[in-house]
């Protein structure tokens, strides 16, 4: 099947020499969710308005649903859900109203799936924008995205603001939206809101696309960490011979161990000792990143 | 739902301030009408008139000259050389800046442009709402003026009135067209106001200040003032060839905007 986005070589410099994006190709497969990630600053934005031609690339191209998004714009926001990174409503309207004019816009005849969303995001409608927290604000960008049942969600930060119970409900849009066989395109600067929904994350930084991987193919490359309490500690680097075991730090009779791949090894050898407590904590994709992010250039 | 929504929805949100200009437009009016019989029956007002400075008789002469005395000279001199295009411009330049930087200013622009719709409409349509609701103050002006003139016997036809008011419509148009154009380009609201004010008044003091310094002269055709004021709508009705100028430049500016708009990166 025909990709949902494909990039290739995208640039964009912005006058003055801010940072843009440099020679980023990604291809996104009908149906899947996913993961755009990176720190602030890095060109997720860029990026995503370069898609909805809100930007126009210094040099290669991108192509949204198999159109060009600068020649076949309106034909490709018809088939887009879009939630800004910097969400700004008109704040004089009240939700309905905004969704109102949202969907006259995409000549629809009612609001489509708003309401539904609006009460599954327990969002009043009646109250006028301006008088909404941020979090309330949210649910309105995110209900105006999703409203229309499109093929493609381009969705910038779109949790910033929800409670963790709105996350969630967020997240299980985002499955059920996938399953329906839409394609998410999700942005985020915390791993940890995007590797429990996406099927594969993209990391940028500094304008440049690091790497493109599978969340599970990533989860297996990744660290875990493994807490010891032992009733009689045996003497530092006891375990440095173990193949994928650092020894990161010890508090008392506590070891606390990195751990790379397989665990037999080091489980074999903890049955030497007398181990009082285990903790291990499953593979972090924080870990992962932030040790990229660490890395120096 | 139905056909132009954004010209709609432009429109609703003009809505209050269209009626706080109308109320302001009909004050005017009221006022001066409402001291015209006065002043007819004082000729000492139109010697002291006659006594002005050359340059401010300039400044605000209309049409046919600095005439005091008759019910279009007075209309001319009180409100079209100055106040009636002054508050028109205002009010379309104010909406004009606002259509597209506006909208960027705000950050409302990524929102609408998410949207299956083309710059060039979002432009076409907030320039009609533009030029819908200067149509609409014109009229109420136009409206009260007639009134006016009606009840206190004034001898002029309200038809010329109108027509006074047609050309000073389009020409807040025009201003308010260069405002669209100019926030389509540098895309920051404040920056659109102050380049269209700046040439408003070049064109004003350009257009006026022709008649007593001749290095001025040959420029006057190419200010909108000169194709507004110089036909002498109140004495002689409607000049369509001056009118095509007026409507030309609106026209002009606002087709100038969409392409602008569609050419260049929006701003956040």
């Amino acid at each position: 099947m025909d990709a949902v986005i494909d990039a290739v070589e995208l640039t964009k410099r912005y006058r003055g020499g801010a940072r843009g994006v440099t020679g980023l190709t990604l291809s996104v497969t009908p149906g899947e969710v996913f993961g755009f990630l990176g720190p602030n600053g890095a060109g997720k934005s860029t990026t995503i308005r370069m898609m909805l031609d809100l930007l126009r690339p210094t040099s290669g191209h991108v192509r949204v649903l198999g159109m060009d998004p600068r020649r076949d714009g309106v034909a490709v926001r018809a088939r887009l859900g879009y939630v800004p990174g910097d969400l700004r409503l008109y704040e004089r309207l009240t939700g309905r109203q905004l969704l109102r004019h949202m969907a006259g816009l995409r000549r629809m005849r009612d609001l489509g799936d708003g309401e539904a969303l609006a009460a599954r995001f327990d969002l009043d409608l009646d109250r006028p924008i301006r008088a909404l927290s941020r979090g309330n604000r949210q649910k309105v960008g995110i209900v105006q995205a999703f409203m229309h049942r499109p093929d493609l969600l381009v969705l910038d930060e779109p949790t910033s603001g929800l409670d963790p119970l709105m996350q969630r409900e967020f997240g299980r849009l985002v499955r059920e939206t996938a399953a329906g066989g839409g394609t998410v395109f999700l942005s985020s600067h915390v791993l940890s809101e995007v590797q429990h929904l996406a099927d594969r994350v993209a990391l940028i930084r500094e304008g440049r696309l690091e790497l493109v991987s599978g969340v599970e193919e990533l989860r297996s490359r990744a660290r875990s960490r493994v807490e010891v309490t032992f009733a009689d500690p045996p003497p530092p680097g006891a375990f440095d011979d173990l193949p994928g075991v650092v020894e990161t730090g010890r508090e008392g009779p506590r070891v606390l161990l990195r751990l790379e791949g397989d665990a037999d090894a080091l489980v074999k050898r903890l049955g030497g000792y007398t181990v009082r407590a285990l903790d291990a904590h499953e593979a972090d994709l924080e870990d992962v990143f932030l040790s990229r992010y660490e890395e120096p250039r | 739902m139905t056909a132009l929504p954004i010209l709609r929805r432009t429109l609703r949100d003009l809505s209050r301030s269209l009626a706080w200009w109308s109320l302001g437009l009909i004050g005017l009016a009221a006022m001066m009408i409402g001291v015209y019989p006065s002043v007819r029956e004082s000729p000492g007002l139109e010697d002291l008139a006659q006594n002005y400075p050359e340059a401010l008789q300039e400044l605000f002469s209309f049409g046919g000259g600095f005439d005091y005395a008759s019910p279009a000279g007075y209309m001319g001199v009180e409100l079209f050389s100055l106040m009636v295009p002054l508050l028109l411009i205002i009010a379309a330049v104010a909406t004009g800046a606002g259509a597209i930087a506006g909208e960027e200013d705000r950050g409302t622009m990524e929102l609408l442009l998410a949207n299956p719709v083309s710059r060039r409409r979002i432009v076409t349509e907030k320039a009609l709402a533009m030029a819908a609701e200067t149509a609409v103050l014109g009229a109420v002006l136009w409206v009260a003026l007639s009134l006016g003139v009606a009840i206190i016997g004034m001898e002029i036809s309200v038809w010329r009135v109108g027509a006074a008011v047609v050309a000073a419509v389009l020409l807040a148009l025009g201003f308010g067209a260069i405002a669209l154009l100019t926030g389509a380009v540098v895309g920051r609201r404040g920056a659109a106001v102050g380049i269209t004010a700046a040439l408003a008044v070049a064109a004003y003091l350009v257009n006026s200040l022709a008649g007593i310094v001749d290095a001025l002269e040959p420029l006057r055709p190419l200010t909108p003032f000169f194709h507004y004021e110089d036909p002498d709508p109140l004495r002689h009705g409607l000049a369509p060839a001056h009118l095509a100028v007026l409507l030309a430049i609106a026209v002009v500016a606002a087709g100038a905007a969409a392409i602008a708009f569609d050419r260049r990166d929006t701003c956040r």
